[in-house]
């Protein structure tokens, strides 16, 4: 017997859990199914059971009173479940997913989907060498094992995160042997504005930068990584200047590390958006193609919402907020006695949103970045496809991500394009001179994680199986 | 030298020790740890080799989207960097 | 002053593209339109199986001249014959592989039944429980997702002109031919040749001709590269399942277990309901399968008509007019079916006939 509840939603980040609390005080029933095993998302993800005591982090303050939350209120956490499609049957939404080495499912009157971001990274060189590892991928080891990604770690990148990794590598003992980033201090100066809205994290920054430059550690402002080097792992590093549009120049200056972190900014994950026929549009102040969706979540496809970083790269404190007007928004669809109109929160949300938004922009790569892909640099990882793989393609007359794909592989394999598809689209609309925002991302297919074949039929008896009538002879 | 972000390393407890198998190696784990942050505090970072080049891979995302870091367990691919390690496991690398 | 094409073909899947690679052989102008990328449809998305016998009695002729096509496109399209096995597993599907494939058999497809062993001898890795099955040396399959770049670049060696992301919008007559209005301009032709697949029924209702096509929403799914377990195509008694292990590991199961979706929405939906029964059917012929993560599954629109026989011919009562789809077994038979439309629009007699589109369907 399938269980049904009033609101599912998929995510325990800052904007599912909220979406959760908000809509659980409403008086509806309601499920959060999230991949992790303690509710928080990427950015408040909790220690690990291996850890029995650490230091306490600003992270992991917050984190614990969203979990405190979400103990004392009436809704019901699903853990550890990926969900790996959803359908619509009737008038309800069937999410259905792996738990437990099982397929289970449960069914919701209304869906929120909460799922947060994924990293862009461009490739480099190299960087599929073992010893590289996302931004993002850095700060789920730290928090989450309070592990550093090596000894001696390059951290690389765009935006406020390279800042924040290289100060928790610090804090976890770790060396970092230098920061590379792109943006440039005038840069930071701009966007220093939109970030009064955090004096917190404006504080935090400082302290980090400071403490790096204090340690004597280089950040090489306005410069890319070219190149890494290693035969089974990282042992060098070479940097190079960047213009101002982000194209390589100048020699390039050897760093010597058994690790690297990078990653440019983050993207919506609007797979699950997407694959329920909701419509992405580029903006790129919000890290590119994002789905069609009001601020208090409410998308075109009835009982449907999306809330958080999977809706836009704002931030975790927009998310927060944007959580909670879904939240409201789904309840009132359920219980229309419910006020759903909050204009504090909107206001709230908004100022939120400058101050992620400020972040993104200082995140998303310029149009010279690319030229740091060479020919010969994997673009998919999956499929060990170079550019030059790619352009090719491209060279036989297909100009969308769909054809390059069928026609080359990339983004078929067991990743799903999801760390590959955007440089295709990149290489696409440099190839073909037109701007990104007219190369549409590729089509999603579930499952939305690889799942096991043997969790998805369970144990079965072959009597059992409905085999429809033969096709006619 | 002065540090406006100690080091705090050594204020960090961590579960008691258990032990798995990595192809031949044995690896020592605190429980609850992940088979990926085992290996990797065991220097351990190459995980498999690439299907079409057979260059040297490892784990990337760290959070079970990218499918850089599968092993073998009992026959089945998974994520390292998801997969529990328990005591007496056993762990094949696609190394090959 | 606009160019007229001697021939406008609605469609850039295999039927369409086929159809004026063989009119460009005569020298005629055609331009190929289609709504997506070519071959992205049906063409693009099925298994990819070429298998003699999953295909219809009646058929057999053309899909025997479908695999020489195939065989002759090679590489370029991922070709590979590898025999293939039909496999029963109760006394009921046995008898129905017995009846089946032996009318097949007559019908030209040199099918044989094998003994277990020999069955076993082949693919160790299928299952025990087999109880009876079948073989043909003939079968293989071919990458489905090679068929757009294998159309574009035939296509462009032939100076053949087409438009992809070109929808269009109406289509009128007059006195010289059709004007057909798309998303990329408009487009004059003496003749106009649908071959718009699943979407057929629509574009003929523009011309007021009433198409009785209906689609099947094919279910297909594939795995993570797995270690070489099957090396012949396999499949099932009723026809519901479709396997092969491709050359970089990675195992395609289909079996056109039915999805969600209309085309007119443009794309349909994988349906755990359905999902779930394929891979556990897969799983039962093939045990190994088990340890199989599935990466990705999809649904392709297959058109069809009630006889489930081909459209090929003239579009009734509009003149230069032309019709082809709802090809069984399209994957196989249609570069096949190309060649004889092109021939037919040439005004030449086809080496095999042709299917009336405007005969009385019945339901089968």
């Amino acid at each position: 017997m399938i269980k049904t509840c009033d609101v599912a939603i998929i995510g325990a980040g800052p904007a599912g859990a909220n979406a959760g609390i908000m809509a659980a005080s409403q008086g509806c029933h309601t499920i959060i199914i999230d991949e992790q095993a303690m509710p928080g998302g990427q950015i408040w993800r909790a220690k690990s059971e291996a850890i029995k005591s650490a230091p306490m982090t600003p992270e992991i303050i917050d984190g614990d009173k969203l979990r405190v939350s979400i103990a004392e209120s009436n809704l019901t956490h699903i853990a550890n479940a990926k969900v790996w499609q959803i359908e619509r049957e009737l008038d309800e939404w069937v999410l259905h997913f792996i738990i437990n080495g099982r397929s289970e499912k449960i069914g919701a009157k209304v869906l929120i989907l909460a799922t947060g971001a994924r990293e862009y990274v461009q490739p480099t060189p190299g960087w599929t060498l073992p010893g590289v590892i996302g931004l993002a991928g850095a700060t789920a080891l730290m928090k989450r094992d309070l592990l550093t990604p090596g000894k001696r770690t390059v951290v690389s990148g765009t935006g406020p995160l390279v800042f924040f990794v290289a100060s928790e590598i610090r804090r976890l003992g770790g060396e970092v042997a230098a920061i590379v980033t792109p943006n440039s201090r005038a840069d930071w100066l701009r966007a220093l504005p939109s970030m009064s809205y955090r004096t917190d994290l404006l504080r935090r920054g400082f302290v980090w930068v400071a403490d790096l430059l204090l340690a004597g550690i280089p950040i090489f402002w306005r410069h890319a990584i070219k190149q890494i080097d290693g035969e089974t792992k990282v042992h060098s590093v070479k940097v190079s200047k960047v213009s101002s549009d982000w194209s390589p120049k100048g020699p390039a200056r050897l760093i010597e590390a058994d690790s690297v972190c990078t990653g440019h900014g983050l993207q919506a994950a609007s797979d699950a958006s997407q694959l329920l026929g909701i419509d992405v549009k580029y903006q790129l102040e919000l890290g590119g193609w994002v789905p069609e969706v009001e601020e208090d979540g409410i998308t075109k496809i009835n009982g449907l919402f999306i809330c958080g970083d999977g809706a836009g790269i704002r931030g975790a404190a927009a998310a927060e907020i944007q959580g909670k007007l879904a939240g409201l928004s789904a309840a009132k669809s359920i219980r229309p006695e419910v006020n759903s109109s909050n204009s504090t929160l909107l206001n709230s949300y908004r100022r939120a949103s400058r101050f992620g938004m400020a972040m993104t922009r200082l995140s998303i790569p310029r149009k010279g970045f690319q030229k740091l892909i060479t020919q010969e640099t994997i673009v998919c990882r999956c499929e060990s496809l170079r550019r030059c793989d790619i352009e090719n393609e491209i060279e036989t007359g297909a100009a969308t991500t769909n054809a390059v794909k069928s026609g080359s592989r990339a983004g078929m394999g067991p990743c799903g394009g999801k760390y590959c598809q955007s440089t295709i689209a990149k290489i696409i609309a440099d190839r073909e001179n037109q701007s990104e925002e007219k190369i549409a991302p590729p089509t999603p297919r579930p499952p939305l994680r690889p799942v096991s074949a043997s969790a998805l039929s369970g144990e079965f008896e072959y009597t059992d199986l409905q085999i429809p009538k033969p096709a006619p002879l | 030298m002065i540090r406006l972000i100690p080091n705090s390393a050594n204020q960090i407890k961590r579960a008691e020790e258990i032990c798995f198998k990595f192809d031949d190696q044995l690896i020592k784990a605190h429980k609850g740890e992940t088979i990926l942050v085992a290996l990797m505090k065991n220097g351990i970072h190459h995980l498999r080799d690439a299907p079409t080049d057979g260059k040297p891979r490892g784990a990337f995302c760290c959070m079970g989207l990218c499918q850089e870091c599968v092993v073998a367990v009992g026959g089945k691919l998974v994520e390292s960097c998801e997969t529990i390690a328990t005591d007496g496991l056993i762990v094949q690398s696609l190394r090959h | 002053m606009t160019k007229t094409y001697d021939l406008a073909i609605v469609g850039g899947g295999i039927m369409g593209c086929s159809t004026a690679l063989r009119l460009a052989e005569d020298g005629m102008k055609t331009i190929v339109l289609d709504q997506g990328d070519l071959g992205q449809g049906a063409s693009g998305v099925n298994a990819g199986t070429l298998s003699l016998q999953i295909k219809r009695v009646k058929l057999m002729p053309y899909a025997l001249k479908g695999h020489s096509e195939w065989e002759a496109m090679g590489e370029a399209v991922g070709f590979k014959k590898t025999g293939g096995f039909t496999l029963a597993f109760t006394e009921h599907e046995a008898e129905l592989l017995y009846e089946r494939q032996a009318l097949k058999a007559d019908a030209g497809a040199p099918i044989t039944f094998v003994s277990n062993n020999a069955l076993r001898a082949a693919e160790q890795n299928l299952s025990h429980k087999v109880l009876a099955a079948s073989y043909c040396p003939e079968d293989g399959y071919a990458n489905s997702s090679l068929t757009g770049q294998y159309y574009r670049i035939r296509l462009k060696e032939n100076e053949v002109q087409f438009r992809e992301k070109c929808n269009v919008k109406l289509i009128t007559r007059n006195s010289s031919g059709f004007n057909l209005t798309t998303s990329c301009g408009t487009v004059h032709a003496t003749r106009l040749l649908l071959a718009a697949g699943a979407w057929l029924k629509p574009i003929a209702a523009d011309l007021g001709v009433d198409l009785p096509v209906r689609a099947r929403v094919n279910t297909v799914s594939v795995t993570e590269r797995m270690p070489p377990l099957i090396s012949s195509i396999v499949g099932h008694a009723t026809g519901l399942l479709t396997m092969k292990q491709k050359s970089n590991g990675a195992i395609l199961i289909g079996g056109g277990w039915q999805g969600q979706g209309v085309p007119q929405d443009g794309r349909g939906n994988v349906t755990a309901k359905t999902l779930i029964p394929n891979l556990s059917l897969a799983q039962h012929v093939l045990p190994e399968l088990s340890n199989a993560r599935v990466t990705r599954s999809w649904v392709g629109f297959e058109a069809n008509v009630p006889d489930f026989y081909p459209l090929a011919g003239a579009l009734p009562g509009i003149e230069n007019a032309f019709v082809l789809g709802c090809v069984r077994g399209g994957y196989t038979i249609g570069p096949y079916m190309g060649r004889l439309m092109g021939d037919y629009i040439l005004g030449q007699e086809p080496e095999l006939p042709l299917f009336d589109p405007g005969r009385e369907f019945s339901e089968v």
